[in-house]
């Protein structure tokens, strides 16, 4: 910078001229491998304090289909068939997944064996995300840099990028999910299409298609990608923008992308098929019509004519519209897919598909969470985005337009916070190497000069003297009401150290803030629950794995295992055992039918787990622990969602009391207190206490005096605190009784002749 | 066949006259008045007591609902319209009563006491008495309880209850009639907006294509999203809240727990925050005088750090164990 | 003995640490094969200890050459499917500690024979008319079986092993007698015989405390079998590995000697009568009573040891204990549930040790060294702890020859 005008004999050699650009060069690379190894050095907090190991729920499938991968090869993992989830339906898994993420550590995991280190695949895995977001921190200084004039808003980007707890949250080491490497290819796709749109080459076009096509098979949110980039190709026409670099670079990135996104099993001829990609298809057309209106303008220059023409694209346009409208209400086009359409309509999936609202991240999101995970960086969000507006350029508008839509999105649902913290962390560094641009410079200007040297460009004197002058011009015309004045620059030292201060004093803060939500947030594999003895030592609660572990070495290999869809991703790749329903939650029925089994009689569940020929039933109960992720919490969702199917037989009212509270104790209803997952949860509970003194320390109520008996199960294991209960499914009984009457008859209350013909209705098998 | 049809026809009233005069059929009395004003009986205790007496040979749907603006039930009120609509479709598509299902609606201020012998503290609840005598007869007395407690406020899912509840009977299908008002008032409206742009497109262009303006609207949608303004909508909580003492309290506790209050408040600092650093970034350079800038420097990086710090204390009371601050509050 | 000192009873010591050689050495003999009677036992006293969890015999004989020329091979006979459960057998020279070159090996029979031997070549084929006295300890794998099979989760477990009340013997013994070591005084059964059999004419068996005597008997011919049992209590868990697999790796980059190991346990004990209840298990958790699940193991590593670690197929488990000074080196273990009867456990334990202990360069040979590892460092249990099968590898560095 010119910063350095005083002293041009020593260091003016290092940051001037050709050395200096070469010397700047060289340390923006060290900046960015030191931002690059903080991203990753934050992000493994997990490891240090627990070990490595997969996270949750979801990557719980990745390491397992990944496992499949580098044993079988590529084409079996195509083609797999997995018959141990969904049973007995089965899952055709290699048609139903994003395969990226798995292939993507196939490759790194069979490079690195070329290159003779032999690393475990787990270890791959779980630093899959670290490692990638290394790069995010790269493609949002590249994608930033784009962005504005400022040679310090991509380091500040990438920086922010870096260790923004908005998308540590998804990526720290052992989340092995889509979004670790998704987050990556959203944000370099982004770079590749303002890239392309700027230069006009079909080169960049065409990079720009290839990671979108890896980006879709990699993580589902990358209709998110294909509704901007055609939106803001919409906007930039509507802006009376369309160019010719729009153009190719539009028509390169559909063509190509297209092809490239139906290669994978999963999207297939979804592009064509389904709303979901519409627009990118309608401004597709658009965008031929009106390159075809400009060149017959160019050729035509007669004002009538060209009004007629520009009716005419509008007729066309609206015609195609109509169509589309016509086709998706045929049925031709799918229509918007649930999850997506759940976005714009927020009632929507509470009332018909109850699967996804009950899914904690699909949240609607609170203030705290948004300050939570961005901290200051969510009021520099609004400056950034006004000053996008000063020289609105194509890419700044798309800047615009993603904040707003991904503002949007991440209010709706907590999970969005992940699209929104890439431009969260660009705008902010925008705003904030405005403010350390022009605070940071050394030289004062002088008094005198400020009325001679009209500045439009927020930019000082000298970074950026190559701007057209006619440019300049025309942004002061139409520009924004802060920037009319002519720039000055600072004057008083005091000015600068202050706010240059104070600036740097938030900026701490915010990598404190950083550090301490990814030390206490974020960190945590939920397998392993960790918490504080009084001598202030770590104490480690491993319930799940130790009850996994038993599945694993003491139940037959086939044994078929009944649990809450949320588990079942769990039990697959740490117990190794069959299981009914899974994280994909993709047959509503059959959770439904796991949820009317946990939420009715035994005598109706019974039968329903013989016919799924269910050998173990997993509950989680945190009541010892005070655990609240436990199956009673979420035990009203099961209901919703067996409701939704079997509205006579299931009802959500029947759980709560006359008052309409949710209880447990004493006053649950009938229903409640007869349910199968009420009892195999308090099953025996009471043992654990002095009489009448059982405590559920989630719920906070005192249980009632007498447990519940069971008689068509058998406690087969509880783990150490309690959280998993595994019951064994008894077989018929070999008398012909049934399950309640030997029960009856161990306890030796056999019921007297007479009574017995009575009272005993006809046991009538439910088939549903 | 014409012919046939004619006679048919007028011979139906005659049989209708048969069976209630034979019979002196309470059902035949009501659904007569149900078709003549096409819609649900209005009820109070005595009608609601006489169209539920045993032994019955028909079905009685009753919805109790309690329709007064000062029990403010805004789902009485979202609902009544929707019911009358599907009684009004029932009676209709089935005119001759084979289906011997009756409406009524019982309104709280018509039908206290049996609101009172009921012991129904909630309202809307729709009761299904099925018939007690009669080919479809059930056992026991009991009616048929459907639940609003999810929020249903259409008529759709109350006919496929309906449906589900009598199998038996012939169902008229719900088709919601086309709202041709609503259609004319679209049609309408998009002509007039499309005239209004055509005559005032001189004057409007500017404003839209004015920068400052766009500038306001993604930034007020910006601060709108990020303040939480979706979790209100979604979630509808309340504005604010009373705490214990009686005054008001504008922060929720918890993380997860706002008051809509509260939002705009955070809103507005961070709109107070954002047009800070805005003012740093653009406006203070610009400021010719040193005086004058110095002290603006000053005041909007006092400003920065009062509000970041109140957002910082705010966010506290929310996360209790939140560690960081800064020094004004 | 260090073998014996850590229970182990792998199809190793001679049997197994010959397997290169037995292509060789082993003798296919048909079926109707008989040991020639050489020999003759003057006097034999077998000890039986049940102590901890699998049986010890050791045959303390004084054995005479009756053939005219001196003979040096003595046969030793097992039960069909015994021998391949043995888990070792020792041989010494009781008189003469000293005297050492004893060879062991299987005859290998045609499968279907009823007898199987072990053939003990003595160091110094012993002339006619001679005796000498030999010493053999031999462990059975598996012989322990609780009765009844099935237990509540508090009870007692009884443990019932059948045996021989004449030693096994391919040659006529002239006077003999079986002494029982047993682990408590709480003996429900066990088998009396007549007194007409007893060399003094008293019911068998005599009791004096924990001990329990068979015999004397008078003259018993070759491969005479009595066969009694006796069931004891032993609440202990019967800790069974069915494999060890044990990876020794040299590093001379980081100067490190890496062992791993990876075991394979089950738990041979009496099975849950009813299903495993938390509830019971937390309510003993206080007082600590005798049971038959394996709770904890303890592994004694070699001084100096460091960074154990103590994984299964899903992670770390975190009920683990390290503790190593000077004077030792301790892993202490809690599996992530309790095994009880009829559950299994696989899991990998591994530390690191600084390779200046093991190796040494071997003095005037420049680049020769020699690796001195313990072959096994199993489990140290009070109740002793079987092994069916050991892998030990030796990775050496890469270029090693």
């Amino acid at each position: 910078m010119a910063a350095a005008t005083t002293e041009k004999t020593t260091t003016g050699f290092f940051f001037e001229g050709e050395t200096g650009r070469n010397t700047r060069g060289l340390l923006r690379l060290i900046i960015l491998c030191t931002i690059a190894a903080a991203a990753i050095a934050s992000r493994l907090f997990s490891v240090i304090r627990f070990e490595s190991i997969i996270h949750e729920f979801d990557p719980w499938f990745n390491f397992r289909a990944t496992k499949y991968l580098v044993q079988h090869g590529f084409y079996p993992f195509w083609n797999w068939f997995d018959d141990r989830t969904w049973h007995p339906l089965g899952r055709v898994t290699g048609g139903t997944l994003y395969p990226g993420l798995m292939v993507t550590s196939g490759v790194i995991w069979k490079l690195l064996r070329f290159l003779t280190l032999p690393v475990d695949i787990r270890d791959i895995c779980v630093f899959m995300a670290p490692a990638f977001s290394g790069l995010t921190a790269f493609a949002s200084y590249l994608f930033t840099s784009e962005m504005s004039d400022s040679p310090s808003a991509g380091l500040l980007a990438a920086i922010f990028m870096g260790i923004a707890p908005g998308y540590i949250s998804r990526s720290v080491a052992g989340s092995y999910d889509n979004e670790a490497i998704a987050i990556f290819l959203l944000v370099f796709t982004f770079y590749l299409w303002i890239k392309a749109v700027k230069e006009g080459s079909i080169m960049w076009g065409a990079l720009t298609a290839l990671f979108y096509g890896y980006m879709v098979s990699a993580w589902g949110g990358y209709v998110f990608i294909t509704n901007l980039l055609p939106l803001h190709a919409f906007v930039l026409i509507c802006m009376g923008r369309f160019s010719p670099r729009l153009y190719v670079s539009y028509t390169t990135w559909y063509a190509l992308g297209t092809l490239a996104s139906m290669q994978i099993p999963f999207v297939g001829f979804l592009p064509i098929r389904s709303s979901d990609h519409m627009a990118a298809l309608g401004v597709f057309g658009l965008i031929q019509l009106v390159g075809f209106a400009e060149y017959v303008r160019a050729q035509m220059p007669s004002k009538q004519f060209q009004t007629l023409l520009r009716a005419m694209v509008l007729v066309v346009f609206a015609l195609a519209f109509g169509f589309l409208v016509l086709l998706t209400v045929s049925g031709t086009i799918a229509p918007w897919s649930g999850r997506f359409y759940s976005l714009w309509d927020t009632g929507y999936a509470k009332i018909h598909i109850p699967i996804i609202a009950s899914v904690s991240e699909h949240q609607p999101t609170a203030w705290p969470a948004f300050f939570f995970d961005l901290n200051m960086l969510i009021w520099l969000f609004p400056a950034g985005v006004y000053m996008c507006f000063r020289s609105l350029k194509d890419e700044q508008v798309f800047v615009v337009i993603y904040a707003v839509l991904a503002s949007y999105f991440a209010g709706v649902m907590v999970r969005l916070m992940l699209t929104l913290t890439p431009v969260v962390c660009v705008a902010a560094a925008m705003a904030l190497s405005q403010i350390l641009d022009t605070f940071l410079v050394a030289s004062t200007p002088d008094e005198g000069d400020a009325n001679k040297k009209p500045q439009a460009n927020g930019t000082p004197a000298g970074a950026n003297g190559s701007v057209d002058i006619k440019q300049q011009f025309a942004n002061l015309a139409d520009g924004l009401r802060s920037t009319k004045a002519p720039l000055v620059g600072i004057y008083s030292y005091l000015s600068k150290s202050m706010i240059t201060g104070a600036i740097t004093a938030y900026l701490l803060l915010f990598v404190l803030h950083c550090t301490w939500v990814t030390s206490n947030a974020y960190s945590s594999p939920s397998v392993v629950l960790a918490s504080r003895l009084p001598d202030g030592s770590q104490h480690i609660i491993d319930d799940y794995r130790e009850a996994y572990y038993w599945l694993r070495q003491n139940t037959a290999p086939n044994a078929k295992v009944m649990s809450w869809w949320d588990y079942g991703y769990q039990i697959g790749g740490m117990a190794d055992r069959p299981t009914l329903v899974d994280n994909n939650t993709w047959n509503n029925t059959h959770i439904a039918t796991v949820g009317k089994a946990m939420s009715s009689r035994e005598e109706v569940s019974y039968p329903i787990m013989r016919q799924h020929e269910v050998d173990y039933v997993l509950v989680v109960f945190g009541a010892l622990l005070g655990y609240s992720g436990d199956d009673i919490n979420k035990f009203l969702w099961m209901v919703r969602i067996a409701e939704g199917i079997w509205p006579d037989e299931v009802k959500e009212r029947d759980y709560f009391t006359s008052r309409g509270e949710y209880r447990v104790d004493d006053e649950a209803t009938p229903t409640m207190r007869n349910s199968l997952m009420y009892k195999m949860s308090y099953y025996k509970y009471n043992d654990l206490f002095p009489a009448g003194q059982a405590q559920d320390r989630v719920r906070g109520s005192r249980l009632p005096a007498a447990g519940p008996e069971l008689s068509t199960l058998e406690e087969a294991f509880t783990s150490e605190n309690w959280i998993i209960r595994i019951y064994k499914v008894k077989d018929l009984d070999n008398l012909g009784r049934s399950h309640q009457e030997a029960v009856a008859f161990e306890k030796g209350n056999k019921r007297k002749k007479g009574g017995a013909g009575k009272r005993r209705g006809p046991r009538v098998l439910r088939v549903d | 066949m014409k012919l046939l049809t004619i006679l048919t026809a007028s011979l139906l009233p005659f049989t209708a006259l048969a069976v209630k005069k034979s019979s002196g059929d309470r059902f035949q009395q009501h659904f007569a008045k149900q078709l003549s004003n096409a819609g649900p009986l209005k009820l109070d205790d005595k009608l609601y007591g006489d169209l539920t007496k045993t032994p019955r040979d028909y079905s009685v749907a009753v919805l109790l609902t309690a329709l007064e603006a000062r029990f403010g039930c805004q789902l009485c009120n979202e609902f009544q319209p929707e019911w009358e609509l599907l009684a009004k479709q029932w009676t209709r598509g089935d005119r001759n009563g084979e289906g011997r299902l009756l409406f009524g609606t019982l309104d709280f201020m018509d039908g206290k006491g049996t609101f009172q012998a009921l012991q129904l503290q909630t309202a809307p609840v729709l009761l299904l008495f099925p018939p007690t005598t009669g080919p479809n007869a059930k056992p026991d007395n009991v009616p048929q309880r459907f639940d609003f407690s999810s929020g249903i406020n259409k008529a759709e899912p109350i006919h496929s209850w309906l449906v589900r509840q009598l199998p038996d009977i012939p169902h008229p299908a719900f088709v919601r009639p086309i709202n041709y008002l609503m259609i004319g008032i679209g049609i309408t409206a998009v002509l007039g907006v499309i005239t209004f742009f055509t005559v005032a497109a001189p004057y409007v262009l500017p404003i839209i294509q004015n920068r400052n303006l766009w500038a306001a609207i993604s930034l007020i949608a910006v601060l709108l999203f990020t303040s939480g303004h979706m979790f209100n909508h979604i979630r509808k909580v309340p504005y604010v809240a009373q705490d214990g003492r009686g005054d008001v309290s504008y922060f929720a506790g918890g993380f997860q727990n706002q008051f809509g209050l509260e939002t705009q408040i955070v809103a507005a600092m961070y709109g107070v925050l954002a047009f800070a650093t805005i003012s740093l970034a653009l406006k203070v350079p610009r400021i010719a005088n040193p005086q004058t800038q110095q002290i603006a420097v000053v005041v909007w990086g006092g400003v920065i750090l009062g509000m970041y710090s109140f957002l910082l204390s705010v966010f506290r009371v929310k996360n209790g164990g939140y560690p960081f601050w800064l020094p004004p509050f | 003995m260090r073998l014996d000192r850590w229970a182990l009873m792998g199809l190793i010591q001679l049997s197994w640490a010959d397997s290169n050689l037995t292509e060789r050495s082993r003798d296919i003999l048909p079926s109707t094969f008989k040991p020639p009677q050489h020999f003759r036992n003057v006097n034999l006293v077998r000890k039986i200890n049940l102590e901890k969890s699998y049986p010890r015999e050791t045959i303390n004989v004084v054995i005479e050459n009756i053939d005219a020329a001196p003979q040096s091979e003595y046969y030793l006979p097992f039960e069909q499917g015994t021998l391949g459960r043995v888990g070792g057998l020792v041989v010494k020279d009781k008189k003469d500690p000293d005297n050492i070159g004893f060879h062991a090996e299987i005859v290998e029979i045609d499968p279907y024979g009823a007898t199987e031997y072990y053939k003990i070549t003595l160091p110094t084929a012993l002339p006619s008319k001679q005796q000498q006295t030999l010493s053999l300890t031999y462990w059975t794998l598996a012989a322990l079986s609780p009765v009844p099979f099935q237990i509540g989760q508090q009870d007692k477990q009884y443990i019932r092993y059948p045996f021989s009340a004449y030693a096994p013997s391919a040659y006529t013994t002239l006077k003999q007698k079986t002494k029982l070591k047993l682990p408590s005084t709480d003996v429900p059964d066990a088998t009396s015989l007549p007194k007409e059999l007893n060399a003094d004419g008293k019911a068998d068996p005599e009791k004096q405390g924990t001990s329990y005597t068979y015999g004397p008997y008078n003259e018993v011919p070759a491969g005479a079998v009595q066969e009694v049992s006796v069931r004891y209590e032993f609440t202990h868990p019967l800790t069974h590995g069915s494999l060890l697999e044990r990876d020794i790796s040299v590093s001379h980059w980081g100067n490190n000697l890496a062992t791993e190991e990876r075991h394979w346990l089950t738990n041979r004990a009496a099975v849950l009568k009813n299903h495993f209840s938390r509830v019971t298990y937390a309510q003993s958790a206080y007082y600590n009573p005798p049971t038959s699940a394996l709770k904890e193991m303890r592994f004694p590593l070699t001084v100096g040891s460091v960074d154990a670690y103590f994984v299964d197929d899903i992670g770390n488990v975190s009920t683990s204990r390290f503790r190593s000074n000077l004077r030792e080196a301790n892993l202490e273990l809690r599996p992530r549930y309790p095994l009880f009867g009829g559950w299994n456990y696989k899991f990998q334990v591994g530390w690191n040790g600084d390779l200046k202990n093991f190796v040494r360069r071997v003095k005037g040979t420049g680049e020769t060294y020699v690796l001195k590892a313990p072959f096994f460092e199993g489990p140290k249990q009070i109740e002793g702890v079987e092994y069916e099968r050991i892998v030990t590898r030796v990775i050496l560095p890469e270029g090693a020859t």
